[in-house]
This record gives structure tokens, sequence and C-alpha cells, in this order.
């Protein structure tokens, strides 16, 4: 697969058919990926696929001038399409080179499982529905259910849905929504005085680095509401209020452009649990609208659209 | 004398220029009695309310927001009260699964015509908020009375408004 994947790449940039490629190459550190973006057709070579290729590259695509490849995953091309469906993107400017991914593999999971630092392990592969680790000569064995990220076990779209060049096998999606959602269970059965306590703590850690955001692709506004100052809605200074009113009215802000990736939580420098936000509220706009953003690039944007009937049961 | 009798709650409310503010327009002109309760903010359309709008007011201490505009169908601008719609059911649901009580935020169709509705969800809402209780949600006070850790409560400009 990552050989047909350099041989696509090599072409696509030979033929001039695109201007850049943005894929995965090996990380500086042990079982990393970096995002790799690139003109130049020797640097294609270097292109990987692994299980450890967690960047949503779909983030990159609106700052290239030019006609992309793109390495896609599943959840990448759903965050694509999103983009299309806003106008940010044209379909014929980026070719997708779609990579069926069976869930990526969260480093920190298995940090907690062996009890070591990911440096001192010697390898991860994985096999089937198992994850093999080595550590100290000897092999330890996981279920993917164990090791593999949050979201991924909620996957809908392993093979992206839109594509130009697929590379392997399609994968049906089985997701594993119980154990990806047990968090948003848990914390949907403590009494609401009690939840609004317990995001109240989690975010006086935030710093607010914005990583959360500069990561996600479907946050694109040019000027951020928090760094307007005429009215200046929230303070910069990372008090807890602010954070929390910052990453609510973000959350609202990409409803329906959401497309469950992730990557607010694994780039969360605090670990606050911010997928248990996004995912309730990729959740709410199904079950209100029967939306489920980057499925279909024909579809209208959530916000762009409306039915004569839904929701009355919220209004007076 | 206790804070408790005392405390009134307040509302907020945005009013669409076309049909609620004019509804309650019509309830004072029709004389309908309704709790003073109300501060009204008059916006071009329900859907100008944004959803920041909601938590900045909750933010800055208000107990509850109240967004009307037209029915259904019978917007000024065709199909803003439908966008309004999905904005701010999302968001309700949304501050809900945070931990908001949902009494807090409420929306209504109220049209010019309508002044005894106007009263009659102003008057209903106010009972919710009395129910619920003061807006806790942004201060420094902890479940038990405490207030929170030292060095966080210094007044800021998003506070005094």
């Amino acid at each position: 697969m990552e050989q047909k994947l350099r041989q696509e790449a090599k072409e696509l940039l030979e033929q001039n058919k695109v201007d850049w490629i943005i894929g995965f190459e090996p990380g500086s550190l042990k079982f990393t990926a970096t995002p790799l973006i690139t003109r130049d057709k020797d640097d294609t070579e270097r292109l990987v696929i692994n299980p450890f290729m967690v960047n949503n590259l779909a983030d990159f695509l609106t700052g290239l001038k030019g006609r992309v490849g793109i390495v896609a995953k599943g959840c990448d091309s759903r965050s694509i399409v999103s983009l299309i469906q806003d106008n940010k993107l044209a379909r014929e400017d980026v070719v997708i080179l779609a990579v069926p991914c069976p869930g990526l593999i969260d480093l920190a999971k298995i940090e907690k499982l062996v009890g070591k630092d990911r440096d001192e392990l010697d390898d991860i592969t994985r096999e089937g529905d198992k994850v093999i680790v080595k550590v100290e000569g000897k092999k330890k064995e996981f279920t993917t259910t164990q090791v593999l990220f949050d979201h991924c076990l909620a996957c809908e779209l392993p093979t992206p849905q839109e594509y130009d060049i697929l590379l392997g096998e399609v994968r049906p999606p089985a997701p594993e929504l119980e154990v990806s959602e047990q968090n948003i269970a848990k914390l949907k059965e403590t009494p609401t005085a009690e939840r609004w306590e317990f995001w109240k703590n989690e975010f006086s850690r935030c710093i607010r680095c914005y990583a959360c955001r500069n990561a996600c692709p479907a946050c694109f506004c040019q000027r951020c509401f928090v760094e307007e100052t005429e009215p200046q809605w929230v303070m910069p200074v990372p008090r807890w209020q602010d954070n929390l009113i910052f990453q609510i009215v973000r959350n609202i802000h990409v409803a329906g452009r959401c497309t469950d990736c992730g990557e607010c939580e694994r780039v969360c420098p605090v670990n606050i649990p911010l997928r248990s936000l996004s995912r309730e509220m990729y959740d709410i706009v199904d079950e209100l609208f029967s939306f489920k953003s980057g499925m279909d690039k024909e579809a209208l944007p959530l916000m762009a659209h409306y039915e004569q009937e839904e929701a009355e049961d919220l209004f007076r | 004398m206790t804070q408790q009798s005392e405390w009134e709650p307040k509302l907020l409310g945005f009013l669409c220029r076309w049909c609620s503010y004019a509804g309650a327009d019509l309830a004072g002109i029709s004389r309908k009695k309704y709790p003073a309760n109300i501060r009204i903010i008059k916006v071009p359309c329900s859907s100008r309310v944004d959803s920041l709008f909601i938590i900045k007011a909750l933010r800055l201490g208000f107990d509850g927001v109240l967004i009307s505009g037209c029915h259904p169908g019978e917007c000024h601008y065709l199909t803003g009260n439908y966008r309004a719609r999905r904005r701010i059911a999302i968001t309700k649901k949304f501050l809900e699964y945070l931990g908001v009580e949902p009494q807090r935020i409420q929306a209504s169709w109220v049209s010019a015509s309508e002044g005894g509705k106007f009263a009659e969800v102003v008057s209903e809402v106010t009972e919710g908020l009395k129910e619920v209780g003061p807006n806790q949600l942004f201060s420094e006070r902890k479940l038990n009375g405490t207030k929170a850790k030292a060095g966080s409560q210094r007044t800021t400009r998003a506070e005094q408004g």
C-alpha cells in the first residue's frame, strides 16, 4: 500500500496534476508520523502509512494555493467533504488518495496499560484485531478496543466515501459506540449542578493555547470571536469562565461541521476531555436534524438549511 | 429578612423587531400585566441572536434568556426564524448537557397581535426562573458554598459589562 501511495503521489506531481502533496512521513520520535507537505517529487519516497498517522490533514488544505493531492483516512475525507459543503474548497482542486484506516493507536492508552513510557517500548505491531506490544523482550497482547483512540472506536467511515484513488481494500465500519461514549454516558447520569462543576474544574486547567482551534479543520474563521475587542466577548486571560465560554461557543460554531475526528482532544496539552463536548454536539445535531457532517458533498451545510417542521417542542 | 424572599430573577429578552417587540408593545397598550423582571433588547430578527449573546448574558449574571420571534413561516425576512430555530435548539440542548438548567434558556414565537401570549410567556418563564433560583453558573462559589481558589477573583471588564 505504501509503495502504491508513493508511486501515485510521484505521478501526480510529475504529470502536474497537483501542485502539492500532503501526507505523512516518519516522525523524529518512536511511533510517530508527522505531516509532510511538499511540491518536490523526490520527497514522496518518504511517505508512509501506519497506525500512528494521527493528524487530520484536512486542516492544511485551506492554507495552500493550487491543487492538492492529499492522503486521507476516513475522518480526513469527511472533513474535506465538509469543507467542500461550506465552499471553502472546490472538489476539482483536491485529489484524494484514500487510505482505508483500521483505526489509530493511542499511545497514551498503551502507556497506561503497560505502565511504561513510550520511549521504553520496543515495538508495536498490529495483527488483525490484536495489537502486540514488545517491551523488555516480552510480548503483550491487547485488543483494539483497549488501545485505539475513542473516536476511532466510533468511526462510521474507515474508508473515504469520496476519493480519486483508492489504496487497498474497502473496510466496513464496525463502530463500538458504547465504549467510545462511556465518558459521555457517565456524565449524563450525574445531576445538572455537578456536571457544571465537572466542566468548571476541567476548564480551570485550560491555558488557552488554542491548539484545539488550530488543529480543527472545521474552525476556519479568518478572525475568531475570542480575538475581537469591540466588543470584547471574552477576556484573553485564561480564567475558567472565559475558557469555558470559548469552548462552548467554539463547539456551537462548528456544529454541523464537526466530524468527530477527535483532534481537539488529542492536541490538548492539559488533557481536557474535549471530545466529550464535540461528540455530544455531533449526537445532538444528528438527533435533532438527522444531519451527519461530511457524508454527502451535495448536502447543504446544517446552518444554511432548514425544514418546515423541526425542534418545535423546544419553543413556547 | 431573608435574601430569598427579596430575590427577583432577571430575565433578558431578545425580541424580534417585527413580531414579538410589537407583541410586547400590544401587551402594554392593552394593559396586560406581566412581571417587570424582563429587560428587553430589540433585534432585527430572531436569527440575529448569536449563541454567544445567550452565553454572554448568563456570564453577566442574567438568570435567564428569552428569545422571541415571529411564528415559523411568518418571518419578515422569510427564513430568519427557521435558522434561529436550528441555532437555538442546539444551543439549548448543548448547554443542558454542560449543566445549565434548561429553564434558563427559553424561546417562543409571539406575533404582533399576541399581546396576551407575550404576557403569559413572560410570567411562565419568570415563574420557572424563580424555581431554579439565582444564576451562579459563572460565580466563583463552589457547590458547597465556599469560594474557589484565591487569586481568580479580580473583576474584569467582562464582568462589569
